[in-house]
């Protein structure tokens, strides 16, 4: 801090004349100097790699990324990929694909929102907790478990299948290598986040709205579609448009169930190009499809912000919890008992049942006498003690516990400045941290790569450009709980700290950082469970030395090792649901005090 | 040697770029172990002048010293924290993550070495003085509102600091603890001698507890002056007006009265005599304040030359307990009389109104040609009761 105290017997300045502005003084406080900093930081994590994304969309990459002029510009990349007829077909493959799971995705959440939150469905409680519990299984794994479920080879639903009509085919009659069971098992994967919310919002909806309507003679389908659904037009539309970067992004499902089927969509053309599994990667082109999975991620965006805009006037909306009077379902009980519970049997314990399945058999057989006879734990003995399995655990450690702190101290920070300072650098905060919620996963993936192949760090290659892409992808999500925990907290809090005499650090270290640890914990144990699921961002970065989790099981299963793949993923659950029920009861104390 | 000096003081907000002057060009000066209160209207630039005394706001132009040490100039300007202050929030601002006793050592803590058994000392000295002292080990969250502001007046005083500033201390707390409070915040402030600025927009506050007052209004001092100064002689219908409530007369010069010290005066009620020194030419227009407890209602009309006492109607009158609140019509103007509880004029009674000429206060109306120099040219604020 500069700060000049004058002697006392200092003469005054002499009078101004009225209206005269002596301008703002610029000071270098330590206040500014952090800001500054934050902001430099921010604008390297999002735009640095940006800009490489750019710039290498207009290189010539045939012979491998050029780090030193001259450098090959070439508008060659869009000429590719705009004559390439395939890439229509891949773009409108993303197209069904995403549209088709987020439909199915938001079918299903609706539906569950509404019986939990309004009918007289038994055990409601229950059923919300198991439609929410598949959040903790990555969707890496998921996609291997409905592989092994419905592999048109061996899949466990097949073999099954086959010997109840007494098949002789050796293939079918299902399978999972196809664009809808893609859908459906992307759509499933989206439920439990799609329904967190949802339900939130019908849960603060007024319901005398409902009852109005009743009263006024309305029927019970006229209520919902007149009703309900507009009332809850924004929160479906957010929703919606959170889901839908979620979908076009990852690249496990596509990988995993796409590829061997030859379905093929945006992301999975980044990662081809990027990742080949035969010949030198063209980055160019690359960037060119990431260019692209950019755009198509953003418009959705830009029309949300326009929706949004308007929608002052859904006042009725509110944080009110009181609970509304329950519809009773009468002779449609059962049905909707049987949908809730089937589709938690289908959605949650098949897949699980069958990983745990295939862990403890050397080979993928239908349940009978002689297979149970085969379980061994021996491949949990064999796969947990080897060197490969140890690293990637210390990796997944060191990632998840890197990017949770390192995201949630640049969000605090972030959110400090558009909250609290009077910088007019604000809005430049606000926009790049929110930037990376909008840049698909596997683009920033692409784009750390290309960054850290040019820039002399000794990062290329190691766990800690795993972490960096990571921490920029959720450096959003941290912002967004800690906007909302810093303007919760009165500003005369932290000024009336200043006042007795404490300094800017103290100021931070004895008032804010303690009033804000709820809501930082919180926001860490989330992105800790989101980058230990992450499969894009490891794979996209993958090389020999900074294996992690999901990189590993998907090579693993890459490889062909079903059992060994079962193994990791049981563990890898184990470890993700723990980590959820712990965000559960962060995210519950948080409520009570 | 003033312990607050504040010199063309200016403060401007940026309000999604336009320019907010929220303190225009103010001076004033607070004496050792004075209590200073500013007083106006909400939105006149209180908090704003306050929070510059403090430093969390950086004013536009201006120079503010504490204690005689330059605390802002436009060459050099002292963090909030190095600044000799204690402070009061409006909303107390206690910390809901510490216990009552860590709250009030949170200044000692954060300032420079002291052995804890020093702090305990202290922190129990300060609880004492709000009597809280039995609540040290509390968490903060737990106390009431009244004992939240005495734990703030508490933390604000365990420095010791040169000057204390309270922002509207007592506006969260109902009727019956706000009277108690302002009698144990005014003798706390006698017994332990700290300068004191004291904001707030309630007058009988600032009337009871000042030693002196500020009236502010729109970003501008109107007024200084012991809170008897204030009533009785404000200088502005706005001061009047905002310090009681008032009844203004317009009228104009007409001579001197037989007695020096005395004039005559045309108002729309009829020829008065008031008190003044100022020297005036026939014709000048002056505005009349009369307060309601100042005027007597009588059966019969007093036919002392030296007073003022005019025929009129009453329209009501409105039993309140302490005194009978009123209206009364001279010709077409309405006049307000505080009335002893006694009388008992009803309605249409004919009855004389006794003005003694003292109390008729000849206020500096914005066209008067004379301004003495605290006048300040500024719109005048909407009185309650106001007579043209
Ligand atoms: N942060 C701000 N940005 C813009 N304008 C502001 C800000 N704070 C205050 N103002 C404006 O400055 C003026 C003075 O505000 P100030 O808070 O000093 O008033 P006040 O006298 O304390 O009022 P009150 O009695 O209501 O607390 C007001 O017109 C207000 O609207
Ligand atoms: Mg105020």
């Amino acid at each position: 801090m500069t700060t000049v105290l004058e002697p006392p017997a200092v003469a005054p300045p002499p009078p101004r004349p009225r209206r005269q502005r002596t301008g703002w003084r610029r000071r270098v406080t330590a206040r500014s100097v952090v800001s500054t900093i934050t902001i430099l930081v921010l604008l390297y994590l999002v735009l640095g790699p940006l800009i490489m994304l750019v710039l290498t969309a207009f290189e010539d990459t045939s012979g491998g990324v050029v780090i030193t002029p001259p450098f090959p510009w070439t508008s060659q990349n869009f000429i590719d990929v705009f004559t390439d007829s395939q890439t229509y077909s891949v773009l409108w493959t993303t197209v069904e694909f995403s549209v088709g799971a987020l439909l199915f995705a938001f079918v299903v959440s609706l539906t569950f929102s509404w019986l939990i939150e309004r009918t007289d469905l038994p055990a409601r409680n229950t059923v919300f907790v198991f439609v929410v519990a598949p959040q903790g299984i990555p969707g890496v794994i998921s996609a291997i478990a409905w592989s092994l479920l419905l592999n048109p080879t061996n899949g466990f639903v097949n073999l099954v299948l086959r010997s109840v009509i007494h098949s002789k085919s050796t293939t079918g009659p299902l399978n999972v290598y196809s664009l809808p069971w893609m859908i459906l098992v992307q759509g499933m994967a989206l439920v439990p986040l799609t329904f967190l919310l949802v339900t939130a919002s019908l849960r603060g909806m007024n319901a005398s709205l409902e009852d109005a309507a009743r009263t006024s003679g309305s029927g019970f389908g006229t209520i919902v579609r007149r009703v309900t659904l507009p009332l809850l037009k924004p929160a479906i539309i957010g929703a919606l448009v959170y889901e839908f970067v979620t979908v076009v992004e990852a690249v496990d499902i596509p990988l995993i169930l796409g590829v061997p089927g030859h379905v093929t969509v945006l992301s999975t053309q980044i990662y081809n190009a990027s990742h080949p599994p035969i010949g030198l990667p063209n980055y160019g082109v690359g960037s060119t499809y990431g260019g692209f999975l950019l755009i198509l991620a953003l418009l959705p965006l830009i029309a949300y912000n326009r929706v949004v805009g308007d929608s002052g006037s859904y006042v009725t909306v509110t944080g009110k919890t009181f609970r509304p009077k329950t519809q009773k379902l009468g002779k449609w009980k059962p049905l909707a008992m049987l949908f809730a519970w089937g589709y938690i049997f289908v959605a949650f314990v098949l897949p699980l049942a069958i990983l745990i399945w295939a862990s403890i058999q050397p080979y993928i057989s239908t349940v009978s006498k002689e297979a149970i006879k085969r379980s061994t734990l021996g491949s949990y003995r064999k796969t947990l003690s080897g060197d490969l399995f140890i690293t990637a655990l210390k990796n997944t450690l060191i990632l998840g516990l890197s990017a949770a702190l390192g995201s949630m101290v640049l969000a605090v920070l972030v959110s400090w400045i558009i909250v609290r300072s009077r910088s007019r650098l604000r809005w430049m905060a606000d926009v790049l941290a929110f930037l990376p919620h909008a840049i698909p996963g596997v683009v920033i993936g692409l784009a750390t790569l290309l960054m850290y192949l040019l820039l002399p760090l000794p990062i290329y290659g190691t766990i800690w450009i795993i972490v960096i892409a990571m921490g920029t992808q959720y450096v959003s999500l941290g912002t967004r709980l800690t906007t909302g925990g810093i303007a919760q907290i009165q500003r005369s809090l932290e000024e009336a700290a200043e006042a007795s005499g404490a300094r800017g650090w103290q100021v931070w270290w004895r008032v804010l950082l303690p009033l804000l640890r709820p809501v930082f914990l919180n926001g860490f144990l989330l992105v800790f469970l989101a980058s230990i699921q992450n499969l894009t961002l490891p794979l996209m970065l993958y090389s020999t030395g900074n294996l992690v989790m999901s990189s590993l099981i998907y090579t693993r299963w890459d490889y062909g090792d079903a059992t060994g793949t079962a193994v990791l993923s049981v563990v890898m659950t184990a470890i993700t649901i723990v980590a959820a029920l712990l965000l559960r009861r962060s995210s519950g104390s948080r409520m009570g005090s | 040697m003033s312990a607050i000096k504040v010199e063309q003081l200016e403060h401007c907000y940026d309000d999604r770029g336009r320019t907010v002057t929220a303190v225009d060009h103010i001076d004033f000066e607070v004496e050792e172990n004075e209590f200073y209160t500013l007083l106006g209207p909400s939105g006149c630039g209180k908090t704003t002048t306050l929070r510059c005394l403090a430093g969390l706001e950086q004013p536009t132009s201006g120079t503010i010293s504490l204690d005689d040490v330059v605390v802002f100039s436009s060459r050099s300007v002292v963090p909030t924290h190095r600044r000799d202050i204690g402070m009061v929030f409006q909303d107390y601002a206690v910390w809901p993550h510490m216990t009552v006793f860590d709250n009030v050592a949170f200044p000692l803590r954060v300032g420079k070495r002291q052995s804890s058994s020093v702090i305990k000392e202290k922190v129990h000295e300060a609880l004492e003085l709000v009597n809280m002292d039995e609540f040290a080990e509390r968490q903060a969250t737990q106390l009431s509102g009244g004992q939240q502001q005495r734990l703030s007046l508490a933390r604000a005083l365990v420095r010791q600091p040169k000057v204390l500033l309270l922002d509207e201390p007592l506006s969260n707390l109902d009727a019956k603890l706000r009277e108690q409070m302002r009698k144990e915040l005014r003798m706390l402030q006698r017994r332990i001698k700290v300068t004191t600025i004291f904001v707030t927009h309630d007058q009988v506050e600032a009337l009871s507890m000042s030693n002196r007052i500020a009236v502010m209004n729109r970003g501008v001092i109107a007024q200084v002056g012991t809170p008897r100064e204030i009533y009785q002689t404000p200088n502005s219908e706005f001061v009047a007006a905002f310090v009681g409530a008032t009844t203004f007369l317009r009228g104009s010069y007409v001579g001197p009265a037989s007695t020096p010290g005395f004039v005559r005066l045309e108002t729309g009620i009829g020829a008065l005599i008031a008190k003044t020194d100022k020297a005036m030419v026939p014709g000048e227009p002056v505005t009349l304040a009369v307060r309601p407890e100042a005027i007597r209602v009588t059966e019969e009309e007093n036919l002392n030359p030296l007073t003022n006492s005019i025929s009129a109607v009453v329209d009501i009158g409105l039993f309140i307990g302490e005194a009978v609140d009123y209206h009364i019509y001279v010709g077409d103007e309405l006049i307000r009389v505080k009335g002893s509880p006694h009388s008992r004029f009803r309605r249409r009674d004919k009855v004389f109104l006794e003005i003694p000429p003292e109390e008729c206060v000849l206020i500096h109306t914005p066209t008067s040609a004379v301004e003495s120099p605290l006048d300040e040219p500024e719109p005048i604020f909407d009185p309650t009761v106001e007579i043209v």
